[in-house]
């Protein structure tokens, strides 16, 4: 179990503000690339049925 | 209990992430990968064919992020590495153990579950290799080390052909030996010229330890082993004319190049024409030389 350091928690407006801009464009291309997981998954276990059938 | 290290100031952008796979070097493996795949008998369905290179570039973002993860401290005192993520200070070494680990397990996992077994095996192995052979144990302990480094980056096009065929022939072992052997003088060339930034570092790179001369001769040496390995798959009838006379031919210049610089006993860096030139064909020999393999199995087979 890991607790936060509070010694480095205090954050300024301008800080929070960078830190936060930074979370959301990690979560949107987090978000890009599970979508992008979801299609390849769908198409690999569409041609894996697919060849097992043939 | 512990307490998380993270700093907020230090939440790694995706950019640096990105960053943290040294995309360069990937473009080479994905290439030498590709070459694996479409030079291999038989046929791969594009999806699949697909997912083997994704999962390999993963797989080598992944040995990258950990190489850089052990490497911080040497990153730091060299001018060429010194703005990466983790010497610069963006990122913390948490994270980039985090991120290496993770990727190489995903991309073992995606190779196992959507290829086949065999090439998530050997990925798994070039991982292991680059990672703790050569990063951790090598690097740092023998002049050698490129030597061994190369071994690392010649598994792209022997997992691609495993991905086609689910086996390991002569062919693919004689594509991980052209890179094997194309690495030292590749690396020694570039070496020799940036050769401060080496010893600052540490780093008991040929040229720091055993002398300039020396890895001259060395580099001319490897060139000749190098051409036997490119020129082998003709001589045993594995490819057609067209790659027999691009791998003599490139062969033959790469040698000449090599043996200029064997003979060359320039101790200035700015100086060092002939390890320039080396250098800069090296790096379109090796793609020209796969480029012409495929062209030749496209064409012939």
């Amino acid at each position: 179990m890991s607790e936060i350091d509070p010694k480095n928690t205090a954050m300024s407006p301008a800080e929070q503000k960078a830190y936060q801009a930074k979370q959301k464009q990690r979560a949107a291309i987090m978000a890009g690339l599970l979508f992008f997981l979801v299609v390849l998954f769908y198409l690999i276990t569409f041609v894996k049925i697919n060849s097992s059938i043939s | 209990m512990t307490i998380a290290s993270t700093s907020p100031h230090k939440l790694a952008s995706a950019r640096d992430l990105f960053a943290l796979t040294k995309p360069r070097v990937m473009s080479l493996v994905i290439f030498t990968a590709i070459c694996g795949l479409l030079a291999a008998p038989g046929s791969i369905h594009p999806v699949i064919g697909f997912t083997a290179i994704l999962a390999i570039s993963l797989g080598a973002g992944a040995s990258a992020a950990l190489n850089q993860w052990y490497e911080y401290d040497i990153d730091a005192v060299m001018k060429r590495t010194a703005n990466r993520p983790l010497p610069a200070g963006r990122m913390d070494r948490e994270t980039a153990l985090h991120f290496g680990i993770g990727l190489s397990v995903f991309s073992v996992l995606l190779m196992g579950v959507a290829v086949n077994w065999l090439s998530a095996v050997i990925l798994a192995f070039s991982i292991f290799f680059y990672a703790v052979i050569y990063t951790i144990w090598l690097k740092r302990s023998t002049p050698q080390n490129i030597v061994i480094g190369g071994a690392a980056g010649a598994f792209p096009p022997v997992i691609g052909w495993a991905a086609v065929t689910g086996d390991v022939t002569l062919m693919p072992i004689l594509l991980f030996a052209i890179i094997f052997f194309w690495t030292p003088p590749h690396f020694w060339a570039l070496a020799l010229f940036v050769n401060s930034d080496y010893s600052k570092a540490g780093v008991p790179m040929m040229p720091v330890v055993a002398g300039r001369q020396s890895t001259r001769k060395q580099v001319a040496g490897y060139s000749l082993v190098l051409a036997a390995c490119a020129i082998a798959p003709f001589a045993i009838g594995a490819t057609g004319a067209g790659y027999g006379a691009t791998a003599i031919t490139l062969s033959l210049a790469f040698t000449f190049l090599s043996f200029r610089v064997g003979v060359s006993k320039t101790e200035d860096p700015s100086a060092m024409r002939a390890e320039k030139d080396l250098f800069k064909f090296s790096i379109f020999y090796l793609f020209a030389l796969f480029g012409a393999l495929v062209a030749d199995r496209m064409i012939f087979a």
